[in-house]
């Protein structure tokens, strides 16, 4: 009945789940998760956090995207509502980086209070319509990303 | 001599097939011909006609595995031992496949296949919890314990579903908030019944298909029982003592 | 077994029905020059072309849906003087369809409207990766099924109810 494939296997699958399970509740997950840090807390940085890699969120300022003449790339601002960051990216943005916009960006802060990217990636609202409901001036219910970004203490 | 239940399931699974693919068929024609693209994404918002109710249903399969795991525990019945097995099954595929189309739907719209974000990771995580517990059944021999450890690890993994639900509300995630809560809907009609009529066909074929699948297992352990593999083992000890 | 089969090929042929609507439809919507080809063929009708917004080259009042912008192509580059509703996703750096008129006396495009670059492929590419394992699956489900009850009733060695698991 219980040859040896089956006990291995068998404790092979209750490692699995019992990891699975124990990564959930007390692994890097919950209270402690930060998928991307904010503005602010970039600021914040201090200056062993430097050149890392990191993910920082927040809304693309309206007005502030710049492109260069004749090369790729560009400059904007990222806001969380409480502070403001500069980011300078080499590249092609993906089509849904906009500013008023929701984008989590790839790379790493530097001395002079820079945020050099390589990576956007655009966030999108959960609200869908048409595009005649849009210009008629339509909105639909949706939680107010900027609002989301709350500076917590304990997130490093 | 095969169950009253399960015969008359199969008097009636041609009603849930037939519903669930007159609905699809429908959902599809509305969805990827005669609805309008999106304002923001354009025409490839049109993905979430199928990674929605691809998920959702993911979601309400592992909640019948759980619902059943209960019943079990409580009746012992193991024609419902076979349902959540069943269940179990599609429940995996299900999220295999929300996780495929989520992958084709992020890199044009978030520009990565895959980041580690609590929704993403909850959600690749319920695969893995159902991978498990099809492991753990077939890595055990007998059937009563099989059932019992399965129905046990399934309550436990039954953990992640709120998890799943509110990441996007808890956390700081790339993946959008949920388009319907207790905000409001925040899709407009001509983007929702499509949205509607597909989730009503996924569900729909979901059940047809727990049918089969139970089916397929009952009869598999009728037929070992006809055979007599098992009588030595139990029917033997307790018809002849 | 026959109507078995049968159902199927109806399925089959429902899917390739559906699959050749969408691929018509899609390739109308697809359908756009490259500023190459508008330069070689020059066109007289309203038509799509098809571009980056250059770098650096987009000016006016959005707000007021008035743009001007060049589109790059491989090559060249084409300018486009846009008038009509605010645009959603006019930005520069960005691949986008724009459809309206070619004046070969001022060099312009003039655009009435303009779209997000719609990627099919990957809108094709969810459907297929979400739905052909889904028929897979049911159909070898419903036909192990059929095959199980043939057997059934094939072995008639011994015919217990369905046993009850009893712990040993």
């Amino acid at each position: 009945m219980w040859t040896r494939e089956k006990k291995i296997g068998l404790a092979m699958s209750i490692i699995l789940v019992v990891s699975a399970l124990g990564y959930l509740i007390v692994g890097n997950f919950g209270e402690n998760l930060v998928y991307f840090f904010t503005p602010s807390e970039v600021k914040a940085f201090p200056p062993d956090y430097y050149h890392k890699r990191v993910r920082v969120g927040g809304m693309v300022v309206k007005g502030s995207v710049k492109t260069y003449p004749n090369r790729l790339g560009m400059t904007f601002q990222l806001t969380d509502g409480h502070a403001t960051i500069p980011v300078t990216f080499d590249g092609i943005p993906p089509d849904l980086f906009k500013e008023g916009q929701g984008a989590v960006v790839e790379g790493y802060w530097s001395e002079e209070q820079l945020f050099h990217s390589n990576l956007i990636m655009a966030k999108h609202s959960e609200d869908y319509m048409p595009i005649e409901l849009k210009r008629a001036g339509a909105t639909l219910p949706r939680k107010d990303f900027l609002k989301t970004l709350v500076p917590s203490e304990d997130s490093r | 001599m095969i169950s009253k239940v399960v015969r008359r399931l199969r008097r009636f699974q041609g009603w849930f097939g037939g519903l669930a693919a007159g609905c699809l068929v429908a959902g599809l024609y509305l969805g990827l011909l005669a609805s309008p693209p999106d304002y923001y994404q354009g025409e490839v918002a049109r993905i979430m006609y199928i990674h929605v109710p691809l998920a959702h249903t993911a979601l309400l399969a592992y909640t019948v595995v759980f619902a059943g795991s209960l019943w079990y525990l409580w009746k012992r019945d193991p024609l419902i031992d076979n349902v959540c097995h069943a269940a179990a099954g599609l429940s995996a595929l299900f999220t295999a496949l929300a996780l495929v189309t989520g992958m084709i739907w992020a890199k044009p719209t978030w520009n990565t296949w895959w980041t580690w974000d609590a929704r993403l990771t909850s959600f690749a995580l319920l695969f893995f919890i159902l991978l498990g517990y099809l492991m753990l059944r077939t890595f055990i021999d007998h059937p009563e314990r099989e059932a019992r450890y399965a129905a046990v690890l399934a309550i436990v993994g039954f953990l992640d579903l709120p998890i799943i639900h509110f990441s996007v509300e808890w956390w700081r995630t790339l993946h959008q908030p949920q388009s319907i809560s207790l905000r409001g809907v925040s899709i407009s009609s001509g983007l929702l019944i499509p949205l509607v009529i597909m989730s009503i066909g996924m569900s729909l074929l979901f059940a047809y298909m727990l049918i089969l699948r139970t089916q397929l297992l009952y009869l598999s352990r009728l037929l070992e029982t006809k055979r007599g593999r098992l009588l030595s083992q139990f029917h033997f000890s307790k018809a002849d003592p | 077994m026959t109507s078995f089969y049968l159902r199927w090929t109806g399925v089959l042929l429902v899917g390739m029905l559906f699959g050749g609507l969408l691929y018509a439809h899609y390739t109308q919507h697809l359908a756009s020059l490259t500023p190459e080809q508008l330069l070689h063929q020059m066109p007289s009708g309203e038509v799509r072309l098809r571009g980056l917004v250059k770098s650096g080259s987009l000016q006016g009042e959005l707000e007021q849906g008035k743009a001007v912008f060049e589109l790059v192509g491989e090559r060249v580059s084409v300018t486009v003087q846009y008038a009509g509703p605010p645009p959603e996703n006019l930005r520069e750096l960005k691949t986008l369809i724009v459809v309206g008129r070619w004046d070969p006396m001022s060099n312009t495009f003039y655009a009435r409207d303009l779209a997000l670059l719609p990627h099919y492929g990957f809108v094709t590419s969810a459907y297929v990766a979400g739905l052909v394992p889904l028929v897979i699956v049911v159909f070898s489900m419903a036909r192990r099924v059929n095959a199980l009850y043939e057997e059934i009733k094939r072995s008639t060695v011994y015919q217990p109810e369905a046993t009850p698991y009893v712990d040993t």
